[in-house]
């Protein structure tokens, strides 16, 4: 009896990399990375497996440690910081070497997104630690990795998406199960299952089992024991929700999603609004003022802490742009994820260098940074440019080291070796 | 440390009488020092016109050489709120000025960015330490300081230099450099700084910079690297009804010059007004968009997203740019 205990989920869950159903590109890229670390060059030591549920992130996880005979060590990152025994035993086994195996370990902390900010005040503290310190890979699963919180996170990692999966995949896989459980199930039975699921093959594999178990033989019948599934939307289907909404109200609804990532939503309306509603000058100019007004009531209820104010902005963000004239009728666009949010990590040190320089040089002139970077630097910039040699004596006479300057000024590293 | 090699530091003035114009200004400063009192200050003016550097004069005569000993300087920018401020001027206003002036500096600059909160604690800490202190406040406008602030203070307005006083302060320093100058180039620089001398003298330095003769070509090879160029093209972009392309450019600029949404409005501003921009727009058009820059502004500084405003601002003007281009 015991043995029929066993989720089907845990029980067939794949021992090699090549049987880790669909994302062939998140697997590619996750063993290039932990080949990185075998070899002693990973340019990040963590790696973030997201997607939504059910689409093989931690079974790859356990398919590659098997596989590559690698010690798995594995833990729930809420349970980290809560229980400080765990806590000992996941930093312990991360900066020692392994005990059982020659080739090292994988520390995985799963459901990284599922660490309340309430509660668990410095769990997130504890994870970045961890992966400073640790001198094995260490793995993290969520399903939404673009919460605001996990920012600093998202800088250590290598980010491997893993996408819904294809019913196809899904089919195939259940087809196997059955096979090896012995059961006979017809083709037509699978594909509702495979619907039913919208690309989770957990949830596909635990219905089957659910009305499985213990029979030879299913039928389509067999399936109206099972309800519908609360879906969990990502930030594609809510922009598209909201810019293609049949009629404005209708963009209202993304609002019943449970822990919808407004400040997200707003940077993904920004990137995208211009390639739904384009050619329309009019529709792309009504929806960029809903959201402007959105972000204005947004930034009301937070700095004066009224947050009865951010229903206005939660509205404006989804009927109101919506509502925008002249909409040209749908067409399938592809959403991308926010620019702004890549380029502003993309660009952290030169920023943080500009700075730095902005400050030094405004200390020496008597201004403000912000006066030194609008007003002095223009200009030091441009000596330094078409005059390398002058313009490292005036740096050096400001106390900035040429280095600095040029980090926050990449593009006159060609100038200087130039001249 | 070796000397400074900007031009704007290393040719400021180090007494009173070596300020450029502001004679009645200096008169009286220079009363203060002989009778070793002096009020609290307030410096008001348009940049670049010698705030700053009349108190740093004023320091320097009040204290020789032991002047940094007795002169705080702030910035109300670059402090992180009032209560960092306060607690600076505290710890430093607590100890005994050295030397026979019987009280310390502080000069606070950009006053006028405070909160008007924040200014009203500032005027309690005034109080609180007159006794040891006096201070100096540089702001460009007067009516952004508290009345209660205004009426401790001797106000002092500092004009927007004359072009002779300018042109020759510019001539000194390029003559004092071993620099040439074209009369011509003299006047652009005149021109586009339009009475402000830090800015006219970064000009000339970055024009000395390419050549040692300084000619009119010079001055805007320079002005079309430091100045707004790049916004003038995003404006011509987004009138241009290429909101795609617009946006792009905004991202590039804010970027390269690490500016704030306030600051690439304020630019866009000037040149919508400008003559100079040829952005042919007729003065009702330039009017319905100063109303929308206003309005833009304003929601960024109820706090909101430099980006996303910008572009609404943008958007807005690909339409009115493309409904022109129907009429």
């Amino acid at each position: 009896m015991s043995a029929r205990r066993i989720p089907w989920a845990e029980k067939y869950r794949p021992k090699r990399v090549e049987d880790v159903v669909g994302n062939p590109d998140a697997k590619r890229k996750f063993i290039a990375w932990l080949n990185s670390w075998v070899r002693g060059k990973q340019t990040k030591k963590a790696a973030l497996l997201y997607g939504p549920p059910g689409t093989g992130k931690t079974s790859l996880v356990h398919a590659a440690a098997h596989e590559y005979g690698l010690e798995l060590v594995e833990a729930n990152a809420s349970d980290v910081r809560t229980s400080e025994a765990l806590r000992a035993r996941v930093f312990r086994a991360a900066t020692e070497q392994a005990l059982f195996s020659e080739r090292g370990r994988i520390i995985l902390l799963d459901e990284i997104d599922g660490i309340s900010p309430r509660e668990d005040r410095g769990g997130l503290q504890t994870v970045l630690e961890l992966i400073n310190v640790s001198k094995h890979p260490v793995v993290l699963t969520a399903n939404n990795p673009w919460d605001p919180r996990l920012r600093n996170l998202r800088d250590l990692c290598v980010m491997i998406e893993f996408r819904k999966l294809g019913k196809r995949d899904i089919v195939k896989a259940l087809a196997e199960i059955c096979r090896r459980e012995g059961i006979e199930c017809g083709r037509e039975v699978l594909s509702a299952i495979a619907d039913r699921s919208k690309g989770d093959l957990r949830a596909a594999i635990n219905d089957l089992q659910s009305i499985a178990e213990g029979r030879k033989r299913i039928t389509l019948k067999d399936l109206e024991i099972l309800g519908y599934r609360a879906e969990q939307a990502d930030m594609f289907t809510i922009v598209r929700r909201i810019l293609a909404a049949r009629n404005p109200l209708q963009a209202r609804l993304v609002l019943s999603y449970p822990s919808l990532d407004y400040e997200m939503l707003m940077q993904w309306l920004n990137e995208n609004i211009p390639y739904q509603y384009s050619p329309s000058l009019v529709a792309v100019a009504d929806a960029y003022d809903a959201l402007s007004k959105a972000d204005m009531f947004r930034g009301r209820a937070k700095r004066r802490q009224k947050w009865a104010l951010l229903s206005y902005a939660l509205e404006l963000m989804t009927v109101g742009v919506a509502s925008a004239r002249e909409r040209p009728p749908f067409r399938f666009v592809k959403y991308s994820f926010p620019k702004k949010i890549k380029l502003l990590s993309a660009t952290k040190r030169t920023r943080e260098a500009r700075n730095r320089v902005a400050s030094l040089v405004g200390r020496t002139v008597h201004v403000s940074r912000r006066t030194a970077l609008l007003e002095v630097l223009p200009y030091i910039r441009f000596i330094y440019s078409v005059n390398p040699q002058l313009g490292a004596r005036i740096l050096r006479s400001v106390g900035v080291s040429e280095s600095l300057f040029k980090e926050a000024f990449p593009e006159l590293r060609k100038a200087s070796r130039r001249a | 440390m070796p000397e400074i090699e900007l031009w704007v530091e290393k040719y400021r003035p180090r007494t009173l009488e070596d300020m450029v114009d502001q004679e009645e200004i200096v008169r009286r400063l220079k009363e203060f020092v002989r009778d070793k009192n002096v009020p609290h200050l307030l410096f008001v003016g348009p940049p670049g016109t010698g705030k700053t550097t009349a108190a740093l004069c004023l320091a320097y005569e009040l204290y020789g050489e032991r002047w940094r000993d007795n002169t705080l300087e702030l910035n109300a920018s670059d402090e992180r709120g009032i209560d960092v401020i306060r607690s600076r001027i505290k710890e430093y206003a607590r100890t005994v000025p050295l030397g026979e002036v019987p009280f310390k500096l502080i000069i606070l600059d950009e006053a006028d960015n405070m909160t008007s909160d924040a200014q009203q604690a500032l005027r309690r800490t005034m109080e609180l330490f007159s006794r040891t202190a006096r201070f100096i406040l540089i702001a460009n406008y007067a009516s952004k300081i508290i009345e209660p602030i205004q009426s401790r203070c001797a106000i002092f307005r500092f004009q927007p230099l004359p072009r002779g006083a300018a042109i020759e302060r510019l001539r000194f320093i390029a003559k004092s450099e071993g620099v040439e100058v074209d009369d011509d180039a003299l006047e652009a620089i005149w021109e586009e700084s339009e009475g402000d001398l830090r800015k006219a003298i970064n000009i000339l330095q970055a024009a000395a910079a390419l050549d040692t003769r300084v000619t009119e070509e010079t001055v805007y090879e320079v002005l079309g690297k430091v100045s707004p160029v790049e916004v003038r093209e995003l404006l011509r972009l987004a009138l241009s009804g290429d909101f795609l392309k617009a946006r792009e450019k905004l991202r590039e600029f804010m970027l390269s010059y690490g500016l704030s949404g306030v600051d690439v409005l304020k630019l866009m501003h000037r040149e919508i007004l400008s003559p100079k921009a040829g952005l042919d727009l007729d003065e009702w058009t330039k009017a319905e968009i100063i109303d929308l820059m206003g309005e833009i502004n304003f929601r960024l500084v109820e706090g909101a997203d430099d980006e996303i405003q910008l572009n609404a601002l943008l958007a807005r003007l690909a339409l009115i740019g493309s409904r022109k281009k129907a009429a």
